[in-house]
């Protein structure tokens, strides 16, 4: 341990320097002299030395002078004063200028030696304690940064905002410029987040990775960080969007959760950067902090889409039992009436027999409306809608559907207006044809005999947009989205009239959909419903 | 004879002409609502023997008719509905209903249903020989159809009298599930044991000062029912 202390002595007397050497050499210090106050200045620049022993009087400048201007610099060095003529006025004065001690010449080598003793130590407690300072410091920054990492993470449930979280704070906090975040689906790394790229760069980031190869693949697959110093020596080109834009240097590591990677954060700079073990601890550390995070977001998700799915099973059960009794309304009237027709007690005349027949043939027009109903929500859930789209004028549409309207809203007064002009839409006029039935019917259904039913066509760019409007009951705005959900059923139909499936207006929507329109409605409780939908000009 | 008053309550119409034909040409008088409301102002004003009631129905509901009915008549009720599920059927029937039929349904099978409840209502043929029952404090009037527990008055209806009669009248035996169905509603019935347990249910909480120990009406599990007169 001596080897390494070394002694800068400063003394105008040769001999005197030689002797000392000579002392101090033995003892295992080493040791190296000046002459005058310049020489010293000039040795301690750039060189750290323990221990320098001054004299106080040197021809270019007092030592009380150079002591300061040495403290100033080496902060830690053990200062001995040494003078041939005894003064308290000095001793005092070195002392308050940070001297360890102040000894008379001639020197005691065995008293020199002991302060030179008692002085290492003294320099190697604070020495030891500036270490642990400086360790307590950045285990005080490491930690910081990690709560200010899981703290952004953790203000959300949504994936991509705590990962554009993260990477914002992972770059702030330990002033890298570019990061990101690879998340493991399925057998491959999709990128999720970049911070600091360029548009150009982040533009050749790849989407996605496969697990077992590559880079990042392998932090991923063995859940351990990688250091690439020189990005220009690394071998292979999965890293060329790196390589590519300049950087430098890269570091990348493991998304990990109880042991399980889940992803990879990676960082890079443009300059030549030595990636320490605490900074790759510092960097793991917050890829826990995401990693827990991103696990959260995703368990929640889950939970909500399974939540979503109940739901979903819920509504079925509910169109089912919906659907049963639609369908046992109908049927309730046909078995009655043919069994009605059978029964040996009564014989009914002529003109109830018919009736009977009349009922069994409405009834079973009823059935099969709903069961078209049915198949047609059906092909609509799994998107097998066949649209057969083709430029028509609105005439052409509205003549496949005029005699069906006319019998609808034969209680009703109906006004058709399409003005002269109108440009032709690419629509399947059959599908059109059931949207304005569906339209108009739900405006018999939910009007006063009697009142008026209008169906109006005008233009807007590149759209058509028809509308029925109805002076009925209207709808109250916080239903105007909900009455194109499927199974939905309004309250308040006229009591005479039968109740639908619940399916008209959402398939309505979808077959608008298919074509790339829109359907909405615009009404107020008590004074009526617009319903309108718009369709692509050719 | 006169003629017997039947109100269907329906809100489909090709129902309510399918049935009041029916029912006309068998010589009933029929009255016909579209909805819970307009139901409950007929029965208040016109003379009603029956009523078949369809559930699903706008403004009040085929429930809510039948509780508001039963709050201070005992007319039958006939439930007519497109629910064919168990607990709808058990919550119309302990709500004071006497029947419950699924649609579809077959006309001579409604028919029969509606005998049923007449029977119920008071056929002098199955007037028991004796002129009244009584036992712990519960006292029947055969002939007045009037039943009091501890000299207090209780309203039954005719379906709660018909089944409370039959078991006083043979109160000295165990009386099955089947033997009980068949008697008091029908060969029909004979599988109908929600009803059983529905309607002895609704004659507890009349009758028993405690219903969940029975004085009166006791239960033999796996077998059926006794009124608990002798040992």
């Amino acid at each position: 341990m001596k080897e390494n202390e070394t002694i800068l002595v400063v003394d105008d007397d040769l001999d005197f320097l030689e002797i000392i050497r000579r002392i101090l050499g033995r003892k295992g210090y080493t040791v190296e002299t000046a002459s005058s106050a310049n020489e010293a200045v000039s040795r301690l620049k750039g060189h750290f030395y323990n221990v320098t022993i001054l004299d106080i009087s040197l021809p270019d400048a007092d030592g009380t002078e150079l002591l300061p201007k040495i403290m100033k610099t080496h902060p830690d060095i053990i200062a001995i004063m040494l003078t041939g003529h005894s003064s308290v006025q000095n001793a005092v004065q070195s002392l308050n200028c940070g001297a360890f001690a102040y000894l008379e010449k001639p020197v005691d080598p065995e008293n020199l030696l002991s302060v030179i003793s008692r002085g290492l130590e003294r320099q190697r407690l604070l020495l030891e304690n500036h270490r642990l300072l400086d360790e307590l410091e950045r285990h005080n920054r490491v930690a910081n940064t990690l709560l200010s990492v899981s703290q952004a993470v953790s203000q959300s449930l949504n994936l991509q905002e705590i990962i554009d979280a993260a990477l914002e704070r992972v770059s702030q906090c330990i002033g890298l410029e570019v990061s990101f975040v690879y998340l493991s689906r399925n057998d491959k790394l999709l990128l999720m987040g970049h911070h600091g790229l360029s548009l150009r760069i982040a533009g050749n980031l790849p989407k996605e990775i496969a697990k077992d190869s590559s880079t990042i693949g392998s932090i991923f697959s063995q859940g351990s960080p990688l250091v690439i110093e020189e990005l220009a020596n690394h071998p292979g080109d999965d890293l060329g969007f790196l390589k590519g834009g300049g950087y430098h240097s890269f570091a990348g590591v493991p998304l990990m959760v109880l042991r399980e990677s889940i992803g990879v954060l990676g960082v890079a700079t443009s300059f030549a950067h030595y990636f320490s073990p605490v900074n790759i601890e510092l960097l793991t550390g917050m890829g826990r902090e995401i990693a827990i995070a991103v696990r959260n977001a995703q368990l929640y998700e889950e939970a909500s889409s399974s939540k979503a799915l109940r739901e979903l099973d819920t509504m079925r059960t509910e169109f089912l039992a919906n659907v049963s009794h639609e369908l046992r309304t109908p049927l309730a009237v046909i078995k009655g009436s043919a069994n009605s027709l059978l029964q040996p007690d009564v014989i009914f005349d002529e003109e109830t027999r018919r009736e009977f027949l009349v009922s069994i043939d409405k009834d079973a027009d009823t059935l099969t409306h709903l069961v078209d109903d049915l198949l047609m929500m059906s092909r609509l859930e799994v998107d097998a809608l066949e649209v057969n789209r083709k430029p028509r004028s609105l005439a052409e549409i509205f003549d496949t559907v005029k005699d069906r309207l006319e019998s609808l809203t034969i209680k009703h007064r109906l006004r058709i207006n399409i003005p002269e002009g109108t440009p032709p839409v690419v629509a399947d006029d059959v599908r059109i044809g059931e949207v304005l039935t569906n339209l108009v019917d739900n405006a018999v259904k939910f009007s006063d005999d009697s009142t008026m039913i209008k169906i109006e066509v005008r233009r807007a760019l590149n759209e058509v947009i028809i509308s029925v409007t109805d002076e009925g009951i209207g709808i109250p705005p916080e239903l105007h989205e909900k009455v194109f959900e499927r199974f939905f059923q309004g309250n308040g139909r006229k009591t005479s009239r039968r109740k639908g499936t619940g399916l008209g207006l959402a398939i309505c929507r979808g077959i608008i959909e298919a074509h790339g329109g829109k359907i909405w409605v615009e009404s107020k409780p008590g004074r009526g419903s617009k319903f309108s939908f718009s369709l692509p000009v050719v | 004879m006169d003629k017997k008053h039947i109100m269907i309550v329906d809100d489909d119409p090709a129902i309510l002409r399918l049935l009041s034909t029916n029912l006309k040409a068998r010589g009933y008088e029929v009255i016909t609502a579209t909805d819970g409301e307009e139901s409950l102002e007929a029965v208040q004003k016109d003379f009603v023997d029956l009523i078949i009631l369809d559930l699903m129905m706008p403004k009040v509901d085929g429930v809510e008719v039948c509780r508001r009915i039963r709050e201070w008549s005992d007319v039958p009720i006939i439930i007519l509905s497109a629910r064919g599920d168990e607990n709808a059927k058990v919550k119309c029937l302990d709500l004071g209903a006497d029947d419950y039929l699924t649609k579809p349904f077959g006309i001579a099978e409604l028919m029969a249903r509606i005998k049923t409840a007449f029977r119920h209502r008071g056929d002098p043929s199955v007037a028991p020989a004796q002129s009244s029952f009584t036992y712990n404090g519960m006292e029947i009037n055969y002939a007045k159809r009037h039943v009091t527990v501890d000299g207090k008055d209780i309203t039954l209806t005719p379906t709660e009298y018909a089944l409370l009669q039959h078991l006083a009248v043979n109160s000295d035996k165990v009386l099955t599930h089947g033997m009980l169905l068949q008697s008091v509603w029908g060969n029909e019935y004979s599988s109908e044991k929600e009803y059983l347990r529905v309607f002895v249910g609704r004659l507890r909480r009349k009758l028993e000062p405690d219903p969940k120990n029975p004085r009166y009406i006791q239960t033999i599990p796996g077998v059926g029912y006794h009124l608990a007169s002798v040992k």
